[in-house]
């Protein structure tokens, strides 16, 4: 397998077609609407049942006098979160912080599948599978349905505050009157569509960017093992690939730390820009 | 007395306001990239729904990209409002000029 068909076999999903032409898509390398990207949607459903599971084992074993190390750690990231939301949210609506560190906690989960090394996953699938080209993408937010999905959740929930907050008429308003007031009533509209749909996009196009990215820069460090490490060279390039690897693996958790970070905090500000009232 | 009192109130001011405006400032780029975007989107969808491809499409890109412009500079003009020290307007200063 050459280097460009190695990159090309890891960022591929494993597809379910839902129809014939679907398939004879995929087939063909296709996108098409009609498919399934089982690896996400089996990673994100399991990261998620994670989440639930230590939250429900946890709150079992609650202890008010001296808490035990896991649940100060869980504490310290809740104070987290609530204190974000009281800094960026104006006014109180018990959804958003539930909401803001589901949207911390599973999208930092997804993300940190980007630290497993590349090939591990993938390997151990190919090997139950029996099949040695069987596709695996292992991080969620890596394929760009993940994030677009949160982001669309997000986004109706934006419209819903915004018509519950201002009233359908002040919301047709803002529509109408913003941002250049009320004799470019045409323009207004179309730019602030434009606006309103610029925030789930810019919420998603961010997450997925910056995991694609990194996790193309782990696929390349993972490529000098296996394209020049050949020999007496290995003595060289081996070292090297783990000294790589081990700092971006350092720098990429300062990423996935942010990028979670953002995308909790970007929500909580436009739930926020949604709750005030022209 | 009254001198010393303002920078105060105003620096405790500005030091509420800071981190919910540093994250936005930290999102001013994709921002400004996805009103673009969103900008030939909605063009896209318009032209599509009237048949008059590309007038709408290149239209609203141009639209998006003033929006983006509009938006990242209505941020920086908050940052430097920020780094003088100064706080943003309170709610009652803005409402004078509304």
């Amino acid at each position: 397998m050459g280097t460009v068909e190695y990159i090309q076999h890891h960022l591929t999903n494993n597809t379910l077609a839902l129809n014939a032409e679907a398939q004879e898509a995929i087939d063909k390398g296709q996108m098409t609407f009609w498919a399934l990207n089982l690896d996400t949607i089996a990673f994100s459903l399991l990261l998620g049942a994670l989440i639930v599971f230590v939250a429900a084992r946890l709150g079992k074993q609650l202890e008010s006098g001296t808490p035990g190390g896991f649940q100060n750690f869980v504490e310290s990231v809740l104070d987290f979160v609530s204190t974000n939301v009281r800094d960026a949210f104006p006014g109180h609506n018990p959804l958003i912080a539930p909401l803001a560190l589901t949207i911390f906690l599973w999208v930092w989960l997804m993300n940190f599948m980007d630290l497993i090394p590349v090939d591990l996953l993938p390997y151990l699938f190919q090997l139950i599978t029996g099949d040695s080209h069987a596709y695996l993408k292992v991080v969620p937010t890596t394929d760009l349905n993940t994030p677009l999905a949160m982001a669309a959740v997000v986004f109706g929930l934006i419209l819903y505050y915004n018509i519950k907050c201002k009233g359908l008429v002040g919301f047709i308003k803002m529509f109408l009157f913003h941002p250049f007031g009320k004799f470019f009533v045409p323009v207004n509209i179309v730019m602030t569509l434009i606006e309103e749909v610029s925030k789930p996009l810019s919420l998603a196009l961010r997450l997925f960017g910056n995991m694609f990215a990194g996790e193309l820069v782990f696929l390349l460090i993972a490529l000098i093992g296996g394209t020049l490490a050949v020999g007496a060279a290995a003595l060289f390039w081996a070292p090297l690939q783990a000294i790589l690897d081990l700092g971006w693996l350092i720098f990429h958790l300062l990423v996935i730390t942010l990028q979670a970070f953002i995308f909790m905090v970007l929500t909580i500000v436009y739930l926020g820009m949604a709750h005030e009232e022209h | 007395m009254k001198e010393e009192s303002v920078p105060e109130s105003a620096e405790m001011s500005s030091r509420k306001n800071k981190p919910a405006l540093n994250f936005l400032l930290l999102s001013a780029g994709s921002m400004f990239t996805s009103m673009i975007i969103a900008g030939f989107l909605v063009g896209y969808v318009i032209d599509l729904l009237f048949d008059t491809m590309p007038i709408f499409l290149l239209s609203c890109g141009v639209l998006g990209f003033i929006g983006g412009m509009m938006k990242v500079h209505k941020l920086l003009e908050k940052m430097s409002l920020l780094d003088t020290g100064k706080a943003k307007p309170t709610e009652s200063e803005t409402s004078k000029h509304d």
